[in-house]
């Protein structure tokens, strides 16, 4: 595919083109309100825009919001009339997703279009281009390096800027990037001297390689051997079951199902982000949980996404964004317990020695 | 508490002299259901407004209920019980009494007027109060117009947030 | 840091307790630590970077601790406020439990903090504390500390707020409350939210909407603060655990400034005195009742 370059002053202009032909815009910026965090958010021009910080939220929301209304239904008489909601989406650009997100939005490609096509998230997915940005390395919470990916992957985006003197070097990814980038070529220039991009995608990798490397296919097979084992009520005697985890992750995609009245004559069904840390998640209506206490709840969280999506999907469901270890009050941590995972499933496998996850 | 599509009376823009508040009421078994009745059955003239719940004292009357009641539509809220000392169950008033002094100050603090909610004593014998507490607090409400401040619950609502 | 170890390492061996609960380091700044064998007491830290309340750690919800029933707990002298509010409400009992109180000089707001405190990076709840030196514990360790630096940003911010419009301040929190995803996080580390079933969990009837909308969100916000109205010690665990910021130590604050201005009530390390919610006094005054 192709490389050009894009000047920042010239994406700022095509920014304002597109949202004056009512494309919306998605970047990273600052939330309103006290907290101020950087979130993905819908923005109105470049200079709300915040790069090289990874945002706090993540890009799921705009595929998968906290809450959406997928059905409403109203009383007429006696009858009862659905109202199915709208599945289509308005044309969207993601501008500066972290590689670790946009990765993200294909590996959970999977599972919306498993048993059943989710209308909701492939609209969404089908409307909107993902412009990544390379990034620089993260810090000590980030392995992306360890799930088959890194700091300038490409996967799951159209596009990837690479930040340079004065703009970005773009990246093609993909046709439908292609296309787009025609589209709006008047904005781009060829690619030139590369040498810059280069050199900001060396720094990132290396720094990135330098942390540990644990290793995913030893890990899922401890993890297949190892449903019962006292390390899981162990490590999730700090957790507090919050979920925080769950819900800044890039790839949980759990949701609950509520049909909310909204008076006598109406109500809406909605569906809401959901968690497995959440003791009422397997709460049976007899009282039962077969989840009873934290461990067993942690140990979902991990067999999901390092033994079981695998399992299914072949491909994990992490991308090592570390968001999960930087948002827990109670400091569990993600890349830690996978390299204690590493070491205990080292002593079955010989050629997964405690070294070896030090390795970059 | 209907939840009918917002009418022309109901719209922001409503004209304060044709708007009807909603009024829900809280009230104790005991005392003041007693005397709602009592101004019913001596056929004292009385704003048609407010519609009543009975609990069994007003220390069972929860905030909840005034935030249910205020997502399903009511623009006012009357909480009424015995007077102190008269309680049924001797101490629920005085409790109920604490609740509502904090709960007026976090709805205060959350931008909601308190004076959306009227709190009184009003005794099974005080048919009399009842409706001059049920007059005050409908005149009171209407001037100050349809509650606008709370996320109420409507079908036509679709506010996804998070988009 | 030996004294701490020491007498953590003697209780285990001793079998006095099961666990001692308190604070190490983890690869993000300082985190809770499970002590259950006397080799491990030596990851045991205290500094100004532990920020977190570990009082939450007895609260009788966390079911995955019972196996460890008699534990010993890390306090700070706030700390302590929460244990006291756990006896009074007869949730725990006083001899399951050893306090191991630590003389405090005051913490930052993040556990990843580094370098001295100031006014910038301290805790709001250090600003006007006086309980430095914890005195419902079993042990009292660390030299004395000095006062931190003073922070009046909290204060301040309620002061502004109340100076406000009531449209105003409805716009500031709806500002704030659209962006809460209810993961319930500010309960799960509150150390009174010990409910088996919150009210925000019940289903029959659903009284608060699960759903992340401002509707949702506000019917949670408010019910939370007011079920912790005169419970809640100010630890500002919930502000800290918040994954979109919102900032529940102005309403925190707000009615435990509520509930000493009309009822004369701080929260306290004492267990005797009874909440200002679970009790009333005859004259308490009434001017908003007709
Ligand atoms: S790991 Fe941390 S963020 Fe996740 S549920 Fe436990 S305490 Fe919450
Ligand atoms: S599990 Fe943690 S590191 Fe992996 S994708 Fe989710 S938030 Fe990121
Ligand atoms: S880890 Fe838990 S919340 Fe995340 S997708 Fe899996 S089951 Fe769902
Ligand atoms: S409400 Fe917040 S500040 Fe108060 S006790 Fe609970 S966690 Fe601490
Ligand atoms: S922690 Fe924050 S986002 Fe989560 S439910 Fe509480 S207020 Fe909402």
């Amino acid at each position: 595919m192709q490389t050009r370059s894009i000047k920042t002053k010239e994406l700022s202009a095509l920014l304002d083109q597109l949202r004056a032909a009512g494309v919306e815009i998605i970047a990273p910026a600052r939330a309103p309100g006290v907290g101020r965090a950087v979130v993905y958010r819908r923005v109105s021009g470049f200079s709300d825009i915040i790069m090289g910080v990874q945002p706090r939220g993540t890009l799921k929301e705009h595929f998968l919001p906290a809450s959406e209304r997928i059905l409403g239904w109203r009383r007429g008489g006696a009858h009862l009339e659905l109202l199915e909601a709208s599945t289509d989406c308005a044309p969207r650009i993601v501008l500066g997703a972290f590689p670790c997100d946009a990765a993200a939005l294909e590996v959970v490609d999977a599972v919306m279009g498993w048993d059943y096509r989710d209308e909701f998230w492939f609209n969404r997915r089908q409307a909107t281009i993902v412009v990544s940005i390379a990034c620089d390395g993260g810090d000590e919470s980030c392995f992306c390096h360890a799930v088959g990916l890194s700091p300038g992957s490409t996967r799951g985006a159209d596009l990837m800027f690479v930040p340079v003197d004065g703009g970005f070097q773009v990246e093609v990814t993909t046709g439908r990037g292609q296309a787009w980038l025609e589209e709006h070529q008047e904005y781009f220039s060829e690619a030139g001297d590369s040498t810059q991009a280069v050199a900001f995608q060396e720094r990132a990798t290396t720094r990135s390689s330098q942390r540990p490397r644990p290793h995913m296919e030893s890990i899922g097979r401890w993890l297949k051997n190892n449903f019962q084992h006292d390390y899981w009520d162990q490590l999730a005697l700090r957790c507090h079951g919050c979920g925080a985890c769950t819900m800044v992750c890039p790839t949980c995609h759990c949701f609950d199902l509520v049909d909310e009245p909204e008076g006598p004559e109406g109500g809406s069904r909605r569906r809401n982000w959901d968690t497995c840390q959440a003791a009422t998640f397997t709460l049976h209506a007899s009282g039962h949980n077969p989840r009873p206490g934290q461990g067993a709840r942690y140990r979902q969280r991990i067999l999901h996404k390092f033994s079981i999506y695998p399992a299914r999907f072949h491909e994990l469901l992490c991308t090592g964004c570390g968001r999960c270890s930087r948002v827990c009050s109670s400091g569990m941590d993600m890349l830690e317990l996978l390299g204690e995972i590493h070491d205990m499933a080292s002593i079955t496998e010989p050629t997964t020695s405690p070294e070896a996850r030090n390795e970059p | 508490m209907s939840n009918q599509a917002p009418s022309a009376a109901r719209g922001p823009s409503a004209d304060n002299a044709t708007f009807e508040p909603r009024i829900v009421a809280f009230v104790c078994n005991w005392c003041t259901y007693t005397g709602a009745d009592l101004a019913g059955t001596s056929r004292i003239q009385m704003a048609s407004n407010v519609r009543i719940l009975r609990l069994p004292c007003t220390g069972r009357i929860d905030p909840l209920f005034v935030m249910k009641a205020f997502e399903r539509g009511a623009d006012g809220i009357i909480v009424s019980g015995c007077h102190p000392g008269d309680c049924h169950y001797i101490v629920g008033n005085f409790h109920a009494r604490r609740r509502f002094r904090v709960f007026r100050e976090l709805l205060d603090f959350l931008g909601v007027d308190p004076e959306r909610i009227t709190f009184s004593w009003v005794s099974a014998s005080e048919g009399g109060k009842w409706a001059q507490v049920v007059n005050d607090t409908t005149r009171r409400i209407r001037e100050m117009g349809p509650m606008e401040s709370w996320p109420r619950a409507s079908t036509a609502l679709d506010d996804d947030l998070h988009g | 840091m030996k004294e701490l170890q020491d007498l953590a390492r003697r209780l285990l061996l001793e079998g006095r307790v099961d666990i001692v609960i308190g604070y190490q380091q983890g690869p993000r700044g300082v985190r809770p630590s499970f002590v259950t064998r006397p080799e491990q007491a030596d990851a045991l830290i205290f500094d100004e970077r532990c920020v977190h309340n570990l009082v939450t750690y007895l609260s009788p919800r966390r079911a995955h601790l019972a196996a460890w029933p008699r534990r010993a707990v890390v306090v700070k002298g706030c700390d302590t406020r929460a244990v006291a509010v756990l006896l009074r409400e007869s949730h725990i009992d006083r001899e399951d439990i050893v306090l191991i109180g630590l003389r405090c000089g005051g913490v930052h707001r993040s556990a990843e903090a580094s370098g001295p405190l100031t006014a910038e990076s301290v805790a709001f709840r250090c600003a006007d504390c006086s309980i430095r030196e914890p005195e419902l514990v079993d042990h009292l360790l660390g030299d004395p500390r000095p006062a931190p630096p003073g922070n009046s940003r909290l204060a301040e911010r309620i002061g502004q707020l109340e100076s406000m419009s009531h449209e105003q301040r409805r716009e500031f929190w709806n500002n704030e409350f659209s962006r809460c995803i209810r993961c319930h996080a500010c309960r799960q580390v509150c150390p009174m939210c010990y409910c088996e079933r919150c009210i925000a969990d019940k289903t029959r009837p659903r009284w608060i909407e699960s759903s992340a909308h401002l509707r949702g969100n506000t019917a949670w916000n408010m019910i939370r603060a007011m079920h912790l109205a005169g419970r809640c010690v100010g630890c500002g665990e919930c502000g800290r655990a918040c994954p979109v910021g919102i900032p529940l130590g102005l309403l925190n604050r707000k009615l435990a400034m509520v509930v000493d201005e009309h009822f004369d009530y701080r929260a306290t390390d004492d267990p005797e005195v009874p909440g200002p919610l679970g009790s009333f006094r005859s004259d308490d005054a009434e001017e908003f009742i007709v």
